[in-house]
């Protein structure tokens, strides 16, 4: 862990000797006091906050769609969305909302973490986990993302 | 939800369900409960810190079960198949709501509270807004939310326990209240004596138990029946069909507006209930606060995918043992309410492994009911009663008034479950209008607007509870005799209102109202002090944090100086 508690508004050298190489990302968070900028929801005031909503809405939006479509094309078009799926043999309303709108949510969740990881790593950031390592992979895919170093 | 509400008051034993004393099964819940308390004194904590928030060391995979067991009441194991049986497309709105709302959670609020690091749900409130009068709304409100969501556990182990039990005969109760009160009371003497020791654990066991039992259950009657073979949460798609347009037909029993309503109410509720949130205290980073919130709501996907197949198999069997399931009489709410537990029976199977299924039910209620009381008990002990009555209380006395108030809540709750005025489902979900209402808001905005303060906390909190309170006298209070003569003939006293405000749904008015309540006060009246900014800003800054560190020690150690002001 990084003592963190010590930041003092940017004073610090940040022409980085090794600049040109450095991600912009990471460059950029390491020029930023995040106490010193305002948290809105609506005006992300650091880089990192707007690459992180811009995550979040895209999400946001994708779940809503998820989410409450199906049910309201139920309310609009009764016929065309109760019409029974070949196969499974469910009604389609009830199919995308039963287990469509769920596993919807689950598929964003993960994409959702994984994105935020990957946004962690382009800006330098190590979370300098320990224990979280094997056992904390979803399907086997987290181990890449995130676990710098 | 007026359609459900009548009929149930008629008999409170579902019809259909073997009532009488069973040995295995009643073996297995013994062992059950020992079991519980037995993992509690292994890992039994000495320390604050590892009493309530165990000790921010909790990982991935282990969160995420203690979310899903946490998450996994009465409601979901029982009253979400009676729902979905009774109400059909309606009840999909459950499945929705209860399983949606944790990607909310996820991408607005889990890292963040983990950030944040504090205790208890009247905590995080408290110390953002700088407010005793804050902390002691948000504690009431989670005592309350504990209380209202318990009546729908006290329900579903009551029910589930005359199938075990038998009926015990209580002089001057019925079957079904004596199994409340006799499980009501395991329950508070469980608590009490454990604790919140080795709850965390605990919670991982009782996760593995419910949903063990749970797809066991499913899988079993589904195969011995005929229903299904590998996949019965896809299979059950083609018995649809033959369940009578009721089960599947959209908005036959419930209307597009309630239905969203519902969904809503139920989203924004996981996002403020004090239960939940706690669990982000309890894990070593924010990393893991994501991650395990994925792991959760993986781990609840795997019930609630399969309640639906269940409901279909119990309506069927149901229909072709007892009666039709719809229409005058059909299915009672309280078969409903243990559909799961009936469907099992009906299909002949063997008593243990019946039992096993209501065991499962058990579990599931008596962990949501330990998780509620300790955050109801802790809301009263620690925020109103050593921060606001008696600053030098000693550990005697906040365990002393802790106890009390969980008795006091087990209490209530019995008393309330004795003739409860909704199914299970509904109950919970009025307990989720509330956090969604009263405390979702003040998370929300507290942690993305850095210039939400005191005043607009308190004038958005007193809204979403009046505006929550509203529907409960005009349609629920009147099924418990109070106000009964001011109600209608369909027992609410104003019908346009509880169409437009229900009770159960009621979250879908109060959040935005309480939003710009809470924003035009806070814009109108002095920014919070710069300390509170800060430690917002920290909640979101993405440089790494030491485990056991709050925003608010980083904030702290900045030394910009000045208290937070007082009330």
């Amino acid at each position: 862990m990084s003592d963190d508690s010590t930041r003092e508004p940017a004073d610090e050298p940040t022409v980085e000797p090794d600049g040109g190489v450095a991600a912009s990302g990471s460059r950029s968070h390491r020029d930023v006091d995040y106490l010193d900028r305002e948290v809105n929801l609506l005006r992300p005031s650091t880089p990192f906050m707007r690459d992180h909503l811009r995550i979040i809405w895209t999400g946001f939006a994708a779940w809503a769609l998820v989410v409450f479509g199906p049910v309201t094309l139920t309310a609009v078009a009764p016929g065309v969305m109760t019409t029974t799926m070949p196969v499974v043999g469910f009604p389609l309303h009830y199919f995308l909302v039963a287990i469509g709108a769920p596993v919807g949510a689950l598929t964003l969740a993960f994409w959702y973490a994984r994105k935020r990881d990957a946004l962690d790593e382009e800006y330098g950031i190590n979370h300098g986990t320990t224990a979280d390592g094997p056992d904390g992979a979803p399907e086997g895919t987290a181990t890449d993302g995130g676990r710098a170093e | 939800m007026t359609g459900l509400l009548v009929p149930l008051q008629s008999g409170l034993l579902p019809e259909g369900l073997n009532v009488s004393f069973k040995l295995v099964p009643a073996i297995m819940v013994t062992a059950m409960l020992l079991l519980f308390l037995a993992i509690g004194y292994v890992f039994k904590v000495a320390d604050t810190e590892g009493m309530w928030v165990g000790g921010r060391s909790i990982g991935n995979v282990e969160n995420g079960m203690a979310i899903g067991a946490n998450w996994m009441s009465a409601a979901s194991y029982l009253g979400m198949a009676a729902l979905i049986a009774l109400s059909g497309f309606y009840g999909l709105a459950f499945i929705v709501g209860w399983s949606a709302g944790y990607f909310i959670l996820l991408i607005f609020m889990a890292a963040q509270m983990r950030r944040f690091g504090k205790y208890t749900a009247p905590d995080f409130v408290g110390d953002r807004f700088n407010s005793d009068g804050a902390r002691a709304i948000a504690a009431v409100t989670t005592f309350l939310i504990g209380f209202v969501y318990a009546i729908g556990q006290a329900r579903g182990m009551g029910l589930v326990g005359v199938y075990i039990f038998g009926d015990i005969g209580i002089p001057g109760l019925s079957g079904y209240q004596s199994m409340v009160v006799a499980m009501m009371a395991i329950t508070v003497g469980y608590l009490t004596l454990s604790g919140m020791l080795g709850a965390t654990k605990n919670m991982a066991v009782q996760y593995v138990i419910l949903i063990v039992a749970f797809l066991a259950g499913l899988y079993v009657v589904g195969f011995t029946q005929g229903y299904s073979t590998v996949l019965p949460q896809i299979e059950y798609g083609a018995l649809i069909s033959q369940l009578g347009t009721e089960f599947s037909e959209p908005f036959v029993n419930e209307s597009y507006y309630l239905w969203i309503a519902t969904a809503f109410s139920l989203v924004v509720g996981t996002c403020g209930l004090p239960h939940v949130l706690v669990r982000f205290y309890t894990v070593e980073s924010e990393r893991t606060a994501r991650w395990s919130t994925v792991w959760g709501l993986g781990f609840i996907l795997l019930l609630y995918l399969s309640a639906p197949a269940f409901a279909a198999f119990g309506t069927d069997l149901y229909a072709q043992n007892i009666g039709p399931v719809y229409g005058d009489p059909g299915m009672t709410s309280a078969a409903g309410d243990v559909i799961v537990v009936l469907a099992a029976q009906l299909a002949n199977l063997p008593t243990w492994f019946v039992g096993l299924v209501a065991a499962g039910g058990i579990a599931a209620a008596i962990a949501t009911t330990a998780g509620l009381f300790i955050a109801g008990s802790s809301a009263i002990a620690h925020d109103i009663y050593v921060n606001i009555v008696n600053e030098d209380a000693t550990q005697r006395q906040q365990v002393l008034v802790g106890r009390l108030s969980i008795v006091a809540l087990g209490v209530f709750t019995t008393l309330a479950a004795l003739d409860p005025a909704a199914p299970i489902a509904a109950l919970v979900s009025y307990a989720f209008s509330l956090a969604g209402a009263v405390l979702f808001p003040m998370f929300f905005l507290g942690l993305w607007w850095e210039n939400t303060n005191r005043q607009g906390a308190l004038a958005g909190m007193t809204t979403g509870l009046l505006i929550w309170f509203t529907p409960i006298v005009n349609e629920v209070l009147p099924s418990y005799g109070l106000f009964a003569g001011a109600a209608g003939a369909d027992g609410v006293i104003f019908p346009a209102l509880a169409q437009w405000l229900p009770a159960i749904g009621s979250a879908l008015v109060a959040v935005p109202v309480v939003f710009a309540v809470t924003i035009g006060v806070s814009l109108v009246t002095d920014e919070p002090p710069l300390e509170t900014k800060r430690m917002v800003r920290q909640c979101h800054s993405p440089e790494p944090m030491g485990q056991q560190q709050t925003a608010e020690d980083v904030v702290g150690n900045d030394g910009s100086g000045g208290t937070p002001a007082d009330d």
